[in-house]
């Protein structure tokens, strides 16, 4: 027995997909000169060697291997993410851009001797009791991707520790992860820690479990519905968005 | 070392059906799994308050379960099978599993004598043996887990399952990468050595106490990878490569089987259908019924050939029609009178199929499950049966070779699909014959790129 399956189901996800491929779009997005377009092709693949073959010509050359990551490698790293958001290419392309783009930052910070200054720092964890952690670390993944510094707690950490971290990082924000009913109340504690110690910094929580109306009965509450959510609200809080406004962008009702 | 299989229990696909296996398995009070009909499953969480002591717990299992049974003598259901799933309380105080399986046995008794209804009962530990920072297997972890079998055992528990985790620590790792050599090395050798360490152990217990060690799950693997690939529209990972995934699963569920578990196999264990083709045990599974703990694109498929019905898990609490575990056991057993009546009036197969190409066509996922192609996963695992990495590979291999000639113009894959499948299909095309070689450099590899990986600890390497 066998079925035309047009009649009972619909393949929306083919339906959807764009005419262009994700190498055709992205090329189109890569910068015009070298060497930035060739590290910026070898972050989209994904290709450590090649990317770090592509700054060592570009210091040769007599370019300043900390400017490097402003110029080249952020930018490359954030056609990959632009094109993530836009749905065209899938997470372990992310995760692999953003392993070799993290490589050749390293890269350039060993050839250089210093330093440079990250966006800010972001502290992430997983609930306490929990230790559903794959979304953290995309949540992370993402963020250090878009430049900033993690602080990745790991899971199934205690307030304590949480309150702790905060306190000795001072990040610009925070993030939670629960997938479990039985563990995201740990966030309000946290919250409360947080107030009670007079820290006001915005709190993202996601994960399986969470929702904005949970999220929503702690003040320094925001809700993030996907990984992608947590550089975009680190972004606006560097342009100076506060909690009221971040929760207008961020909460759907 | 334990007896692998090299061939299958079924000399065609088209003999696998729901409800009846080659090896049945009986219940203490009736329940017969496999053996010509199909029983609901029916899962349960406690609230999230129930779990602050023992009492609380201990009441909050005693409600549901007569619950459940009330609602099934009210609509007449021949027989039902319950299965605890452990909250963490459960399993690392043993002697609370071990209280509750027994409290609720006493109730199924009380109804089995009442009504004369076939009852079946199912516990699962859960995996304790993860710290925070890295995966125990072996240890006082494990031991206590062992303390816990025996304490449901005791309890009264027919079937003993869990849902391990061996290999999880690279799974995690290669999963987010499309690192299909990843794939075989964390579900098929990695998972298939600790499921090998712990079903020998869980069938001693059985035998110890007169019960069945029933079977395991890729929930932590395999499962992982379908919840990351999630619907249609989702761009997390490919579903050629979660299927990928669940093709491997099926050789490591498998060696649950060969170290003496007898079924019936544990409900979200996706590759169920394939292991069923090599062992002929019964199996549960779960589908359009578990909506109410996940969604996925095979919501009819899995009746295809399932022994139990399973709704995964829902949380005790009240709906318009009765407590969750009422109305989802009713939906649960009404599935199952329907299968027994294609069975009773000789459809059985007619309403299998129907069932399978419901979903046969909508996700590459589902293609591969088909009974038929399953079936042909099966003939590829046991082909190299005895080699964990070999017989792994054949799957992955399987799954790519049918998915490339699957008809087109009926299942219609993306691009982005097809190119996964492409470097999938590169990936395994570079991978060795020789199991020693592939071993030897994922120890390397993964000793390098994962902090976690405890080779020496967890796999005696
Ligand atoms: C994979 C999985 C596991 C794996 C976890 C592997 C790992 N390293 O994480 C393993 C096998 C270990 C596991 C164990 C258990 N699990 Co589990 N598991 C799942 C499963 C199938 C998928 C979860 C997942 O990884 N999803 C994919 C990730 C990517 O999604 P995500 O984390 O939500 O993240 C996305 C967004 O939410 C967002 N996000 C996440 N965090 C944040 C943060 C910010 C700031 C932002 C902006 C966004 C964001 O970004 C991501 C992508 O966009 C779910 C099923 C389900 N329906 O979710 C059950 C599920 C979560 N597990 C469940 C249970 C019960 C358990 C166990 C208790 C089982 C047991 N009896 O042992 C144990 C728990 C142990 C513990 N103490 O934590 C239940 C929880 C029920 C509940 N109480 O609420 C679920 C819902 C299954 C079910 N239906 O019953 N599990």
């Amino acid at each position: 027995m066998d079925i035309d399956p047009s009649k009972i189901l619909v393949r929306y996800n083919v339906q959807k997909e764009k005419a262009q491929t994700p190498e055709e779009l992205a090329a189109e997005m890569y910068p015009k000169e070298e060497p930035a377009r060739t590290i910026a092709a070898a972050i989209f693949d994904g290709e450590e060697d090649d990317v770090i073959e592509g700054l060592e010509k570009a210091i040769e050359g007599g370019a300043d291997a900390i400017k490097l990551i402003d110029d080249v490698l952020m930018p490359g790293m954030k056609i990959v993410t632009d094109l993530y958001d836009q749905g065209v290419i899938f997470l372990p392309n992310v995760m692999m851009s953003a392993d070799a783009m993290l490589e050749g930052i390293e890269f350039c910070k060993d050839q250089s001797g210093s330093v440079p200054k990250p966006k800010g720092k972001v502290v992430c964890h997983v609930a306490e009791g929990d230790v559903h952690d794959i979304g953290k670390t995309i949540v992370a993944a993402l963020l250090r991707a878009a430049g900033y510094e993690v602080v990745d707690l790991g899971r199934d950490v205690p307030v304590d520790e949480v309150i702790a971290a905060v306190k000795k990082e001072s990040p610009m924000m925070v993030t939670g992860t629960a997938l479990m009913t039985t563990t995201m109340y740990a966030f309000k504690e946290i919250n409360d820690r947080l107030l009670e110690s007079g820290m006001k910094v915005p709190f993202q929580c996601g994960g399986g479990a969470v929702n904005q109306d949970f999220v929503t009965t702690y003040e320094l509450g925001i809700y993030g519905e996907e990984a992608a959510d947590a550089p975009k609200m680190a972004a606006a809080i560097l342009s100076g968005k506060g909690l009221a406004q971040l929760k207008e962008m961020f909460h759907k009702h | 070392m334990v007896k692998r299989y090299t061939s299958q229990a079924y000399k065609a696909a088209d003999d696998m059906v729901f409800g009846k296996s080659v090896y049945p398995v009986k219940s203490e009070l009736g329940l017969e799994v496999g053996a010509g009909y199909v029983t609901a499953e029916v899962n349960y969480a406690p609230r999230p308050e129930a779990g602050v002591s023992k009492e609380k717990l201990v009441s909050e299992y005693r409600r549901l379960t007569t619950d459940i049974l009330a609602r099934a003598v009210q609509i007449g259901f021949p027989a039902i099978s319950l299965e605890t799933e452990h909250v963490e309380q459960m399993t690392n105080n043993p002697t609370w599993g071990g209280e509750i399986a027994h409290v609720q046995k006493t109730i199924l008794e009380e109804y089995h004598e009442e009504y004369g209804i076939k009852c079946g009962l199912r516990h699962t530990p859960g995996d304790i043996r993860e710290d925070r920072d890295l995966l125990a297997l072996i240890g006082p972890k494990y031991d206590k887990l062992m303390e816990s079998f025996e304490a449901v055992a005791d309890g009264g528990a027919d079937f003993l399952s869990i849902e391990t985790m061996g290999g999880k620590e690279i799974l995690d790792y290669s999963v987010l990468r499309n690192d299909v050599p990843g794939f075989i090395y964390s579900i098929g050798c990695l998972g298939g050595m600790d499921m090998e360490m712990i079903w020998t152990d869980i069938r001693k217990i059985a035998d110890k106490k007169g019960r069945i060690a029933a079977g395991d799950t890729d929930c932590a693997q395999a499962n992982t990878a379908m919840f990351i690939a999630g619907g249609l529209l989702d761009k997390n990972l490919a579903h050629t490569l979660a299927i990928i995934a669940r093709t491997i699963a099926a050789s490591r569920t498998l060696v649950g089987y060969e170290a003496g578990a007898q079924g019936p196999g544990k409900d979200c264990g996706y590759e169920n259908t394939i292991v069923k083709s090599i062992t002929g045990c019964p199996i549960a599974q779960e589908g359009k019924t578990a909506t109410c703990a996940h969604a996925d694109v095979m919501g009819n498929l899995t009746m295809q050939v399932c022994d139990l019905w399973s709704n995964e898990s829902v949380e005790y609490h009240g709906e318009f029609g009765g407590t969750s575990v009422q109305c989802w056991s009713q939906t649960l057993s009404m599935d199952a009178a329907l299968m027994n009546v294609a069975t009773e009036t000789g459809n059985a197969k007619l309403l299998r199929d129907m069932f399978m190409l419901s979903d046969r066509y909508r996700d590459p996922q589902g293609y591969i499950l088909a009974y038929d192609n399953a079936y042909k996963i099966g003939s590829a695992i046991v082909k190299d049966g005895n080699d964990l990495y070999l017989r792994a590979k054949n799957a992955a291999i399987e799954t790519v070779n049918l998915l490339t000639a699957a008809d087109n113009k009926k299942l219609v894959m993306s691009k982005f699909e097809l190119n996964a499948l492409a470097d999938a299909k590169a990936a395994l095309e570079a991978l060795t014959d020789e199991t020693d070689t592939f071993m030897s450099d994922c120890l390397e590899k993964y000793k390098a790129e994962e902090p976690r990986f405890k080779p020496e600890a967890n796999y005696k390497f």
